[in-house]
């Protein structure tokens, strides 16, 4: 399989933002400049409907739904999919933390947390939550570190 | 959630041929942990996530609001700023089930504080030091310290430049004796490997000791004279 160019990495020198690409309209004008237009994406929301989303909430398109959806394409009108979405969807394939799914878009984690949580709440992509690392009972799952022990062996 | 078997209906999946096929049985999420690399500006972050993540490191970028604080402050003025930082990321997949993310945080730590969401849930930390700059790690260990979140210390020698013994080290950066400390090269894979496994050994032994400790107290309590 060809290995896309990370465009996010770190090496990215020209870091351009892509909502920078959208028409510069009536935001043009106004104090908060360059903060209004990421949310512009997702119609002006700022906040997430669901706070359940982390950095390491791992996501994955759920094939069939994802599948018919995408196929309604743009006749679905206002509760269609906008390109940020469809991107999510097809990066989604293969499971992918937030963080990931933000670098990819390149748009801010909370920008990108309320485009996820339109397509969970659709049934599109299925979230898991991180382990939960329970420091309050007495330490960290002795199961859960021998198996990260394991896997750090190999590297 | 149940997974539809291979064999559902396919006439829907047929009707909609123009879109590029997505698998046919959905992949099953992995769970992710996290584990955060700590130290000042400049001091060797983004590399020791390199050399052990299995992808280029990624770069994100978030938006924290503070409410600002200062000397400056109008008296008064419930002024509100929002401040965009980045966080430079890597993976390693530990197992088909399980994905172990590290987290570079930014160098400015009075950012952390307001991140919760970076912060909660972290395995660890590992905090890089330079010995010729020290001071610039302080900041780390007191963070890791103050939110009870277990952590190692790595020492960055680039060649030559230590000229401290480790025990002037745990000295200067005033280390609970049962904080491991490594020193090497965070360019090099196995040093970063090495102070992974120390961290989840140090975990190990915490958590053997919390439950040591769970032990004694019902011994206590079991054994407890009445009266």
């Amino acid at each position: 399989m060809r290995e896309v160019p990370p465009r996010n990495s770190v090496q990215h020198r020209n870091h351009v933002p892509h909502w920078s690409d959208l028409p510069d309209d009536e935001d043009g004008g106004d104090d908060a400049g360059t903060m209004v237009r990421p949310y512009t994406i997702t119609r002006g929301r700022t906040a997430p409907e669901r706070d359940d989303l982390t950095l390491i909430t791992v996501l994955t398109t759920d094939g069939d739904e994802a599948a018919r959806a995408l196929a309604r394409g743009s006749r679905a009108g206002t509760r269609g999919l906008q390109p940020e979405h469809r991107m999510i969807l097809d990066r989604c394939r293969r499971p992918a933390a937030v963080a990931e799914v933000a670098a990819g878009l390149d748009l801010p984690v909370s920008v990108t947390k309320i485009l996820l949580g339109d397509l969970v709440a659709q049934g599109l992509l299925r979230a898991r939550a991180p382990l939960s690392v329970a420091r309050a009972s007495g330490g960290v799952d002795l199961g859960l570190l021998t198996a990260v022990r394991e896997g750090l062996r190999r590297l | 959630m149940a997974t539809p078997p291979s064999s559902a209906p396919v006439a829907p999946i047929t009707a909609v041929a123009p879109v590029a096929p997505v698998a046919p049985v959905a992949p099953v999420s992995p769970a992710a942990v996290k584990i955060l690399i700590a130290g000042g500006f400049g001091v060797g972050k983004t590399t020791l996530v390199g050399s052990v993540s299995e992808v280029t490191p990624l770069r994100t970028e978030e938006y924290l609001t503070k409410a600002s604080v200062g000397v400056d402050d109008l008296a008064g003025v419930d002024q509100k700023d929002t401040t965009t930082v980045a966080l430079d990321f890597g993976r390693i997949t530990v197992n088909p089930d399980l994905v172990l993310y590290l987290f570079g945080t930014p160098g400015q730590e009075r950012f952390w504080f307001m991140w919760n969401d970076l912060v909660n849930g972290a395995l660890g930390g590992i905090v890089i030091a330079d010995t010729r700059r020290l001071d610039t790690s302080f900041a780390s260990i007191d963070f890791f310290e103050s939110r009870r979140i277990p952590f190692v210390v790595a020492i960055n020698c680039f060649h030559g430049h230590n000229t401290r013994t480790p025990n002037e080290i745990r000295a200067a950066l005033d280390l609970d004796p049962q904080v491991p400390m490594l020193l090497g090269d965070v360019r090099e894979r196995a040093f970063g490997r090495d102070l992974l496994l120390a961290l989840v050994d140090h975990l190990m032994d915490l958590a053997a000791d919390a439950a040591d400790a769970a032990d004694a107290a019902v011994t206590a309590a079991v054994t407890a004279p009445v009266g």
